[in-house]
């Protein structure tokens, strides 16, 4: 029985973590949302009325379709800069590959809350770019200020760096004397990457692509600070519920949709993509 | 002509010339070898065959083109890796199927052709399969297979076998060299292993620090070694060291109680330090009980281990200078260990180097 410990220990301490800390608060929130809330009272019914709201209230259905396409064309963005950033700095970093990656972490050193401010400050009708603009006599650069564009800029500071550092981490795992037998048997470069480099990288991109997608989603500091009256997002309109109107119920509901949309987004594509075909071997010999 | 020259390639790293002037020639229908110590530069010279690395100058030419500026994928040329190197995210077929892809073959020829490379690499009923539910053996002929499939101009081979264990070796030796033999291309095979450049080239090149110390035929290279370096690197000799001393058509040197002599050759004065070299299997033994142990080119000795290799024993032997091996068929008289013997070689195998300079 002896051997069995290392992996009880090993395997129970995480499961305990996640059904704790995991588990427990979304069964919590999937129950609240199933209740209603009134004068900052929980009353325990049963109904569905939060959800008929969120699926018939034009509010909620534009800010759901708003953050679907801000996560999305962040996420897309995050994806495509970080690309090249990552590949350069397996390619040319040399010794100072570490300190690069490194580099890409320094803004977590700092909240979140004091990068988007800094950003506003940036960005804002009084900001570092349109104050420049303003004193050299051109017209200030509106499609910045307090908009949909100036929150996708926030968002994407703030989750370039995580796609970057997954996107760094599987190139590094990824051999690239691959990219020699692709072009030893004929691929040109362009070709190589398609054939080898994209595709063994593909898995690493898409949860990179995650993981700054399902934040995004449910993003409330950029819209709110950057993001202008016609910036509203999900994410930003469930921690309304939960703060000023005192809806609770209603914002425990958005949560499950939230949550729901995600969870539908990661099986989605875990079906879209065979992981052999990414040279995925964590399944172990088969 | 020849089908592959290579004319005063060097490659530079940093300071250090990583492949220095390094000049061959290589007909179509060779099998070569580049056999040096880890470091002497014959995978960088590989490389540049490839197109994989730029020499830093000299001129790489394949049947009769210029390729030094050309980059791999327009070389026509294949290779096998030692770490085989085969698309993980590809099936066997598919990684077959590969170079035929690229060279934008019909699909009815790139069956064909998979097909054909299946049959002579034994790779039946693995088609389906990805690399890592395959064996070590397994991979390595998936690796020759996409190597021959496109039907190369020449077919490079990075230490193809390092990976292997000793019996596969054999075998995949074997098939190498048939192979190159069905196909009549070139075949450059780097290997720091000398038996696996003997068994399969016909001429091999004894590279060392950057340079071709000899390119010439494997007998050559194992019977008349050019260089010292050439006599110690390739077979198991034995090494003595003295100070010349010619005299009528001969050359002897005397040291620790054993005259050696041999035929005069060029480039040996009088009174230079020289090293001699008796291969192993060129010792012969005989009891000590027949005497004769006074004579040139003979000592006497104590045999200290016997080592069996199969068809062969090995003999470890002590004598006044230190350690001797002899190497002798299992068909001849047996000593064991404990054994007084003579033992005593040929003039004619001992081959003499002025000796190098680190003294060794």
């Amino acid at each position: 029985m002896k051997p069995r410990v290392a992996p009880a220990i090993f395997l129970g301490i995480p499961t305990v973590f996640l059904v704790g800390l995991f588990v427990l608060p979304l069964l919590s929130m999937l129950v609240l949302s199933v209740w209603r809330t009134e004068n900052y009272h929980i009353i325990r019914d049963f109904s569905f009325h939060n959800y008929e709201v969120l699926a018939t209230e034009g509010a909620y259905i534009t800010f759901l379709v708003r953050s679907l396409v801000m996560a999305s064309a962040v996420s897309l963005i995050c994806t495509l800069l970080a690309w090249p950033i990552a590949y350069g700095i397996t390619l040319y970093g040399g010794r100072y590959k570490l300190l690069f990656s490194l580099a890409f972490a320094v803004p977590f050193l700092t909240g979140e809350v004091l990068r988007i401010i800094a950003l506003q400050g940036l960005l804002g009708p009084l900001g570092l770019l349109n104050g420049v603009l303003l004193s050299l006599g051109a017209a200030p650069l509106r499609v910045i200020m307090y908009t949909n564009v100036a929150s996708a800029i926030g968002l994407v500071y703030l989750y370039l760096p995580i796609v970057v550092t997954v996107i760094y981490l599987s190139l590094l795992n990824f051999d690239q004397r691959l990219i020699d037998a692709a072009t030893i048997f004929g691929a040109s470069p362009a070709r190589a990457f398609f054939e080898v480099t994209w595709p063994l990288n593909l898995f690493g991109t898409l949860i990179g692509f995650a993981l700054c997608f399902i934040p995004c989603l449910s993003a409330t500091l950029a819209p709110r600070f950057l993001g202008g009256p016609n910036g509203t997002l999900y994410g930003m309109a469930m921690a309304q519920q939960f703060g000023e109107s005192g809806t609770w119920a209603l914002g425990a509901a958005m949560g499950v949709v939230l949550f729901a949309v995600s969870v539908l987004l990661v099986v989605g594509v875990a079906r879209l993509i065979d992981l052999r075909r990414t040279g995925f071997t964590g399944f172990g010999r088969g | 002509m020849a089908y592959i020259h290579l004319d005063g390639v060097s490659k530079q790293y940093g300071s250090v010339w990583a492949v220095d002037r390094v000049n061959m020639a290589i007909e179509k229908h060779e099998f070569v070898s580049l056999l040096g110590p880890s470091g002497s530069g014959k995978t960088t010279l590989l490389r540049i065959i490839a197109g994989l690395e730029r020499p830093t100058t000299g001129r790489v030419l394949i049947d009769g083109e210029d390729v030094t500026e050309l980059p791999p994928h327009k070389r026509g040329v294949a290779m096998v890796f030692q770490e085989f190197l085969l698309f993980p995210h590809r099936t066997v077929y598919e990684n077959l199927a590969f170079p035929l892809r690229m060279l934008k073959l019909p699909k009815g020829e790139i069956e064909a052709r998979v097909e054909w490379v299946v049959g002579i690499l034994a790779l039946r009923g693995l088609e389906k399969r990805y690399p890592n539910q395959l064996s070590g053996g397994q991979q390595q002929r998936v690796a020759l297979g996409r190597g021959l499939v496109g039907r190369p101009k020449v077919l490079l081979l990075d230490e193809p076998l390092a990976n292997l264990d000793r019996e596969l070796r054999q075998e995949m030796e074997v098939e190498i060299r048939k192979h190159q033999t069905d196909l009549g291309i070139p075949f450059i095979y780097v290997t720091h292993n000398q038996e696996e450049a003997l068994s399969m080239s016909d001429r091999i090149a004894v590279v060392r620090g950057g340079r071709i110390e000899d390119f010439a035929s494997r007998t050559d290279i194992y019977d008349r070694p050019k260089t010292a370096f050439i006599a110690q690197f390739v077979g198991r000799s034995n090494r003595f060291t003295g100070t010349a001393a010619t005299a009528g058509g001969t050359i002897s040197l005397s040291g620790d109680g054993v005259r050696i002599e041999t035929a005069t050759r060029p480039g040996i004065a009088d009174g230079e330090r020289v090293a001699a070299y008796v291969k192993n299997e060129k010792v012969r033994l005989r009891p000590a009980s027949a005497g004769g142990a006074g004579a040139a080119n003979t000592l006497a000795a104590t045999v200290r281990y016997v080592i069996l290799r199969g068809a062969y024993a090995e003999y470890v032997l002590g004598w006044s200078g230190g350690e001797l091996v002899a190497s002798r068929p299992r068909s001849e008289a047996e000593f064991t260990e404990g054994a007084e013997v003579v033992a005593c070689w040929d003039a004619a195998d001992v081959d003499l180097f002025p000796a190098p300079e680190d003294g060794r």
